[in-house]
């Protein structure tokens, strides 16, 4: 399926639409708002507010999150901010500083 | 390169040549193709196809054509109602304005391309006319 | 290597600044700056609405910004641009739209730094200072020889003859610092002593 790749390198400043899949791997400051999955992998350094369908985090986020399905904080994961979700799992060694909303 | 012959769409009219040992001052106009070898200082008005060959070159202010293709050196600004093309090895300066101008890879250039067409509108559309610099577009 | 070209899908649009040293394609919308280290494409679908930087870039779709070439700037049938384009090799395929000023040979094109490229986009093409570092001018004699800035230039763009109706791309050389002449020196220091007693 087609997606977005904010490879490891690039930094985006700003805000970011899409109804693709998007895996961010470099850097995101501003806002991103998906339609699908959204996968922060280990590495990547995003500020930013996110809302998508999905979310997994394996790197670094500081921002507020709402995803109409789920969030997965993986091991390694660094996230600042508030979760909002139908599901919510925090995998062991996942780091999390926010309060987690599950009602939706 | 280019070496064109009687063209049938200017009707009776042939190609001129202008030889790669001549030296021409002045104003040319002509209903047919012209193929410049030699050195041409002066406005060009034709009607069908300008060729500036490799190893000529032309100094104007105003060269009209239906079609340019440039090998040689051009220096001057050149409206043609149809295509422009400057071929690798050339070396042009001047505004270049046609249906379509053609840049290939290891041609010179330094000049304004203006050629009429709209950007789609998300960025503009018609409106979009003009000079315009490397701007974020203003649609906070 | 593969690994490292970022892509912005069809359906993606930013608003905002795309910056880093890697390969960028962009099939959806950029609303904002590019500037990259790597190559840049513009697919057929593509638009951006600000400046284009990279090393390479390859335009098919529509840009409303200057594309500035470290390298080179290929714009291909069905190209739409309404900017400068500026880069050492230029390449426009007939088909390709263009309104705007365009300029090819040494002299043209984007700087290479993309740690550069955070500050504000409003800066010249900084083309003449690139060419001719002081630096590499210290050896020469004082009559600065033409070699020098053609020498350095060669490096960055492929090997055309100057001639004569050529873009004036690459200026002048710069002259050296006046050679400082000791006595002269030894007096100014006198000078300013004697004014400081």
């Amino acid at each position: 399926m087609a997606s977005t790749v904010i490879g490891a390198g690039i930094t985006v400043e700003g805000e970011i639409t899409t109804d693709e899949d998007v895996v961010v791997a470099g850097t995101v400051r501003g806002k991103l708002t998906a339609k699908e999955s959204v996968t922060i992998e280990h590495g990547a350094t995003v500020e930013a507010d996110i809302a998508g369908a999905s979310l997994i985090v394996a790197g670094s986020l500081t921002g507020n999150v709402t995803a109409s399905e789920r969030v997965d904080l993986q091991s390694g994961a660094r996230v600042i901010g508030n979760v909002k979700a139908a599901r919510v799992t925090i995998a062991d060694g996942a780091q999390f500083k926010g309060n987690v909303d599950m009602d939706i | 390169m280019a070496q064109p012959r009687t063209s049938s769409h200017s009707g009776d009219a042939g190609t001129a040549r202008i030889g790669s040992g001549a030296r021409v001052r002045g104003r040319i106009h002509g209903e047919g193709d012209l193929v410049v070898e030699g050195q041409v200082e002066g406005d060009l008005a034709i009607r069908g196809e300008l060729t500036v060959a490799q190893g000529a070159s032309v100094t104007s202010e105003a060269i009209e054509a239906r079609s340019v293709v440039i090998a040689g050196a051009l220096e001057g600004d050149v409206a043609a109602t149809g295509t422009v093309r400057l071929v690798a090895g050339s070396r042009v300066r001047g505004n270049l304005r046609g249906s379509s101008v053609a840049i290939d890879d290891g041609a010179r250039f330094s000049g304004r391309l203006d050629c009429e067409f709209d950007l789609p509108p998300e960025l503009g559309g018609a409106s979009s006319r003009g000079e315009v610099r490397g701007r974020t577009a203003a649609r906070r | 290597m593969a690994a490292n070209v970022s892509i912005i899908g069809r359906t993606t649009r930013i608003r905002g600044r795309v910056t880093g040293d890697v390969d960028l394609e962009v099939q959806g919308f950029v609303d904002g700056e590019i500037a990259v280290g790597g190559d840049v494409t513009i697919d057929a679908q593509g638009m951006v609405g600000a400046s284009v930087r990279g090393r390479r870039v390859v335009v098919h779709g529509a840009v409303k910004g200057d594309l500035l070439g470290e390298e080179a700037v290929v714009l291909e049938d069905g190209a739409r641009v309404v900017g400068d384009v500026r880069a050492p090799r230029v390449a426009i395929a007939p088909g390709a739209l263009v309104r705007g000023f365009v300029e090819t040979g040494e002299g043209a094109g984007a700087p290479a730094k993309t740690a550069r490229a955070l500050q504000p986009a409003a800066r010249p093409i900084a083309a003449p200072v690139r060419v001719a570092p002081p630096a590499a001018q210290a050896h020469a004699a004082p009559p600065a020889p033409p070699a020098k800035p053609a020498e350095r230039v060669a490096q960055a763009a492929p090997a055309h003859a100057t001639g004569g109706n050529n873009v004036p791309a690459a200026p002048g050389p710069r002259r050296p610092p006046p050679p400082v002449i000791p006595a002269l020196k030894k007096a100014k220091g006198q000078i300013a002593k004697k004014k400081e007693r």
